[in-house]
């Protein structure tokens, strides 16, 4: 069991901008993939607030969207994020701005499945857990989480 | 007797069968069939979320064009995450053009490889997303009727109380399943009131459980339910009821490590919506697969058979 008392997750590392980065377009194939308009997100938070996971995760979700926005893809294809969101929709249906955040982290881990960086293989599984597990929990983890 | 198209998913017949069986009992007693489809596949459990994976629609939409070309225009089905994928892909089919012209192509190449059903001599029709996808829980509220499910009661749950648990993929993403208000929704508030019931009213209940977490993050998913469970238990439930196979993994098998990691915590026994059903209409407990359940549901069935006695209303 993970010890973590405080709310707050562990800060985010310095990221470091450069004219290459920002402007490689992988914002433009995170907007195309997701068919979202990452810069209509003004950083309220109101996702991170409202996320179940917030506490599991290493980068929170505005955070993720604003990294998104800064096409810093390195950072968001490691973050351990993408592999603790359960895509429940929580910070879709409360985004103010009405977008599909889920459907940001869903094409963002799309990407970092295709750059390779797998999660969850079969190999990783319990094998009491798979022999009890309900189908669409199996399903699910290796359609979200593995190429 | 009335008979409904009825999509029954991959956990239905086989870790959930007790889910399907206590559904098809109820809505014999309600007097409506649940017909399963002569001929169906696994839907994907998750829809794909960008344009490029058209792929993953085929199977959905396969299933919904079966439907429409048995005649009908209504498909039911139970678990939550058929539900949401059958939805959402009938949602892109019918409201964007490419998507449903490039999944129209897929079927249409498919459909001469698929010699396992009976072929009918017709020009191929595109889907175009006409089949309408409804939850049991919507159906029971908007065909059936939640009045006539009370007058139909021979057991009535009265003084029970119960914790309804919604979970993610029911309700979300709202503007394509439009059930019920995602942040206030009132469908299985209003269902266990049906059942003479009392719903219990606690702020975890849309909250999600971890979904699929639970078999490549375990720990998570035990911090979030054991945050449910004990929400509904100091809001004073006496039992939670649910309508998804994983939530129902989560929340009532995964008790057992949440009683390794918590001392403090006490079970609750957790029911799918269907096993209340069927036995507030009279079906017997024996056939409720009550045995599949880790936390024991004893306590839950001897308060309804104290408040409604041997015989139940007469």
């Amino acid at each position: 069991m993970n010890e973590k008392t405080g709310l707050a997750p562990p800060k985010s590392p310095p990221v470091r901008l450069t004219r290459e980065t920002v402007g490689a377009g992988f914002k433009k194939r995170v907007n195309e993939l997701s068919g979202e308009n990452l810069d209509a997100c003004y950083q309220c938070g109101n996702c991170s607030s409202g996320c179940p996971l917030a506490q599991e995760m290493d980068i929170l979700p505005n955070r993720i969207m604003r990294l998104a926005q800064l096409g810093l893809k390195n950072e968001l294809i490691y973050s351990q994020t993408l592999w603790i969101c359960a895509s429940c929709f929580q910070c879709t249906v409360r985004c103010p701005k009405g977008i599909d955040i889920q459907g940001v982290m869903d094409t963002l881990r799309q990407i970092a499945l295709e750059e390779g960086v797998d999660h969850f293989g079969p190999d990783q599984i319990d094998p009491g857990q798979a022999s009890t597990v309900p189908q669409p929990g199996l399903v699910g983890v290796y359609r979200k989480l593995s190429t | 007797m009335a008979k409904v198209a009825y999509y029954p998913g991959c956990a239905l017949k086989d870790r959930s069968s007790h889910l399907d069986r206590s559904a098809r009992d109820a809505t014999l007693k309600l007097g409506f069939e649940l017909d399963e489809l002569p001929t169906w596949t696994c839907c994907g459990a998750v829809p794909p979320v960008s344009e490029e994976r058209v792929m993953n629609l085929v199977a959905p939409s396969r299933i919904l064009k079966d439907v429409r070309d048995s005649g009908r225009d209504v498909l039911v089905t139970i678990c939550d995450f058929c539900y949401n994928t059958l939805k959402r892909t009938n949602y892109s089919i019918r409201n964007n053009e490419i998507t449903r012209r490039r999944v129209n192509a897929f079927l249409a190449d498919d459909e001469p490889e698929r010699d396992y059903i009976e072929k009918k001599e017709e020009q191929w029709v595109d889907y175009t997303g006409d089949v309408r996808v409804v939850h049991l829980m919507e159906y029971l509220r908007d065909e059936v009727g939640y009045d006539a499910i009370n007058r139909n009661l021979t057991r009535p749950l009265e003084g029970l109380k119960i914790a309804p648990y919604y979970g993610c993929v029911m309700l979300r993403p709202q503007n394509e399943i439009q059930l019920d208000d995602p942040e206030n929704p009132a469908i299985i508030e209003d269902f266990v009131s049906a059942l003479g019931a009392d719903p219990v009213s606690y702020p975890y209940r849309t909250e999600c459980c971890g979904s699929y977490l639970s078999v490549s993050s375990p720990d998570a998913s035990t911090r979030l339910c054991y945050r449910i469970l004990t929400s509904a238990q100091k809001h004073g439930a006496d039992a939670m009821v649910i309508s998804c196979p994983l939530c129902f993994y989560n929340l009532d098998s995964r008790q057992k490590a949440i009683a390794e990691s918590y001392p403090d915590f006490k079970q609750i026994p957790v029911f799918y919506f269907t096993q209340l059903l069927s036995l507030a209409l009279g079906v017997e407990e024996g056939r409720q697969g009550f045995d599949r359940h880790f936390v024991d549901v004893a306590p839950v069935l001897d308060m309804i058979r104290e408040k409604t006695g041997k015989g139940g209303r007469e």
